[in-house]
């Protein structure tokens, strides 16, 4: 390295520097401090037994931990799946000409700025026995009682759980699908049709390939933000077992300060899943990106 | 081979009329441009043919058999794109093999027509690359191949040289001419410059504001346009008012010219006299024989390599005159014209 390339080697380091000392306090040191915990590392509540793989041990060595992580990923993984394909059809809807289009493109991202505690008090007042579905349910005399109504929220099925997310998210992946498709517009479509392709081979074999950079963004950050996601199980979930982010949260909120380290624990097990996971979806994408010829 | 047919077509966006009846009859295996400015309904016109389009008012008929009906799938017409729309996502070979493939043709018939159309179009060293990877010409030479491995029965092309340089854009009309007579695939190519369409086209339909204004042969329309707009668009700039004085001679501020027999003309009609630039006869000096010719004054000399255009004054009248470059004139010379009656072309006034 010569003289000048060093100069400017630090130039960009000390450049980089603000941004650099954010991410370090804020997500580096967390996480540190997190991992240490975990580790038995909290002399502040007179713990200090680092390292300790105990708090692992006795979370992972519990079948409730095993039904936990099944649970949140179930939710995650189903709602994420839910919303992409409603909000990969709505796309492909909106770039269509209909009347009321634009009244209909305003409307659809409402839900997006609406919070998800409205969300979730919108599924119980739609969703809950006695809720809105339930009194039309029995209203149009498909039961007698609205208490005879399903039971959709509170159970490990979740479906008031999934109906939050898909609700807030199907926009999301609409607006980043739609922009994609904007993008790429209609003329490859169009050549399809004209040398023989019919529409479900026109989406598959060519809109989809070209949209899957959008999916996969969205898809991932939804997916993300489901395994994190708190108030939705919380008040809407089936009771113990709880997803993780629920058990660490009364892991925390427990009169028993020292079970802050078991809670700690958690976090970093959510964390290593959810990396675990994004990671091979990423890296799988980046294959198929690589057998596309995109580097 | 198809024989294509419009039927006073018409199509409609909203209020706007972009096309008004639209009458056109393309024979079997004919190579036919659509020519127009900017905007004028050329690749609605295509759009339309092909069915991703649907025309308002009217019908389109191949072979006689009207095809309004039919779906775009169905209609084996085949399309090149003006920025050529390949598959980003495919190499070369994906592109060209999609036709035949979602055909549901078989895997070795597919690999057989592959290697024999990569191999016309010369791109088979390419075969393995993207779209991303490639020039200008190389991707319209994918976009064809894709669309003549469906053997087509019509083949239409939306600007298909506009986005290639100058040596490219001759080398690939070349290559366009030599690849509709091989196959003999009746073909519709939509451009707006008036050279590649005499140039490549059988037949030239000139395009105004979604309305048919000529139909004919690149030397009929360029020597005997019916309207001063067609003139105009083919390149025409000596076009003077005059009045017939006989039904073969006729007056102008220039002078007065010997025209072709005029029929259907009667003495004293108002006409437009249109002489080619390259039609006029230049001499130095007044003619031995009778007439003299216009006299004039060369003002303007502009030097093309083999031609040579000359603006001259004749009677306060300006008139262009393109020689090859065999002598080179003065600015300022005086300068004799005469033009054969049967290089003078009269329009109504
Ligand atoms: N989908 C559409 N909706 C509304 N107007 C349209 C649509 N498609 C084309 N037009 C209008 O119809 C007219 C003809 O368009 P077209 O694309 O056929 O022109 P063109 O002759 O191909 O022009 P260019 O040489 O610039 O490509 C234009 O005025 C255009 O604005
Ligand atoms: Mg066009």
């Amino acid at each position: 390295m010569t003289a000048r390339e060093r100069r400017v080697r630090i130039l960009q380091l000390l450049q980089l520097m603000p941004i650099l000392s954010v991410l370090v306090v804020l997500f580096g040191g967390a996480l540190v401090m997190a991992l240490l915990q975990s580790l038995g590392f909290a002399p502040w509540f007179g713990i200090n037994t680092f390292p300790d793989l105990s708090y692992f041990g006795s979370l992972w060595g519990s079948r409730t931990f095993w039904v936990s992580l099944w649970l949140t990923l179930y939710y995650a993984t189903v709602s994420t799946l839910l919303a992409l394909v409603f909000g990969t059809t709505l796309a492909l809807a909106l770039i269509k000409v209909f009347p009321g289009k634009r009244l209909y493109k305003y409307l659809y991202k409402l839900p997006l700025m609406i919070p998800y505690t409205v969300g979730i008090a919108l599924a119980v007042i739609m969703l809950g026995n006695g809720g809105m579905l339930s009194r039309v349910a029995a209203f149009a005399g498909m039961i007698d009682d609205p208490g005879q109504f399903p039971q959709l929220l509170k159970t490990h099925y979740g479906w008031g759980i999934i109906a939050v997310y898909v609700w807030k998210q199907t926009p999301f992946i609409t607006l980043a699908v739609y922009a994609v498709l904007l993008g790429i517009g209609r003329e490859t479509e169009e050549a399809a049709a004209i040398l023989g392709a019919r529409r479900g081979a026109i989406f598959f074999r060519v809109t989809l390939p070209q949209i899957l950079p959008g999916i996969v963004s969205s898809t991932l950050i939804c997916f993300a933000f489901n395994i994190g996601a708190f108030e939705a199980p919380f008040i809407l979930g089936g009771g113990f077992p709880d997803t993780l982010p629920v058990v660490a949260w009364r892991y925390f909120n427990d009169a028993d300060y020292t079970l802050q380290l078991q809670g700690m624990a958690t976090v970093v097990s959510i964390g290593i899943v959810a990396g675990m996971i994004l990671f091979a979806y990423l890296w799988v994408y980046r294959r198929y990106e690589r057998r596309m010829g995109r580097h | 081979m198809t024989q294509v047919q419009l039927n006073s077509v018409r199509k409609q966006f909203g209020d706007f009329v972009a096309i008004e009846n639209l009458d056109l009859y393309i024979s079997s295996g004919e190579l036919v441009a659509l020519l127009g400015p900017s905007g004028c309904g050329k690749t609605t016109t295509l759009r339309m043919i092909s069915g991703l389009e649907r025309p308002s008012d009217g019908a389109i008929l191949f072979d006689g058999r009207d095809v309004s009906e039919q779906s775009v799938q169905d209609r084996n017409v085949g399309m090149v794109f003006q920025r050529y729309a390949l598959f980003p996502h495919m190499t070369v070979e994906k592109n060209v093999a999609f036709g035949p493939s979602v055909r549901g043709e078989s895997r070795t018939e597919i690999a057989r027509r592959l290697d024999e159309i990569l191999e016309v179009v010369q791109l088979t060293p390419f075969r393995d690359r993207f779209p991303a990877q490639l020039s200008g010409g190389q991707m319209q030479r994918v976009a064809v191949a894709r669309t003549l491995i469906t053997k087509p029965s019509v083949l239409m092309m939306d600007e298909p040289l506009a986005n290639l340089d100058t040596k490219l854009r001759l080398e690939m009309r070349r290559f366009i001419r030599d690849l509709q007579k091989r196959f003999g695939i009746t073909t519709i190519f939509v451009t707006h410059d008036q050279i590649e369409a005499m140039e490549l086209a059988d037949r030239v339909a000139v395009i105004f504001d979604g309305r048919l204004a000529q139909f004919d042969t690149p030397e009929r329309l360029y020597r005997c346009p019916r309207s001063l707009d067609v003139a105009d668009f083919m390149g025409a700039t000596n076009i003077y008012p005059g009045k017939l004085l006989s039904r073969s001679r006729v007056e102008t501020a220039l002078g007065e010219i010997d025209c072709p027999h005029q029929n259907d003309r009667s003495v004293g009609d108002s006409v437009h006299v249109l002489l080619r630039a390259e039609a006029l006869d230049m001499n130095t000096g007044p003619s031995a024989s009778e007439p003299p010719g216009l006299r004039g004054r060369i003002k303007t000399r502009d030097f093309f390599g083999a031609s040579v255009m000359y603006r001259v004054v004749c009677n306060d009248r300006e008139i262009d005159v393109t020689e090859n470059a065999r002598r080179m004139l003065e600015v300022g010379d005086d300068v004799w014209l005469q033009i054969a009656p049967e290089h003078v072309w009269l329009l109504s006034r």
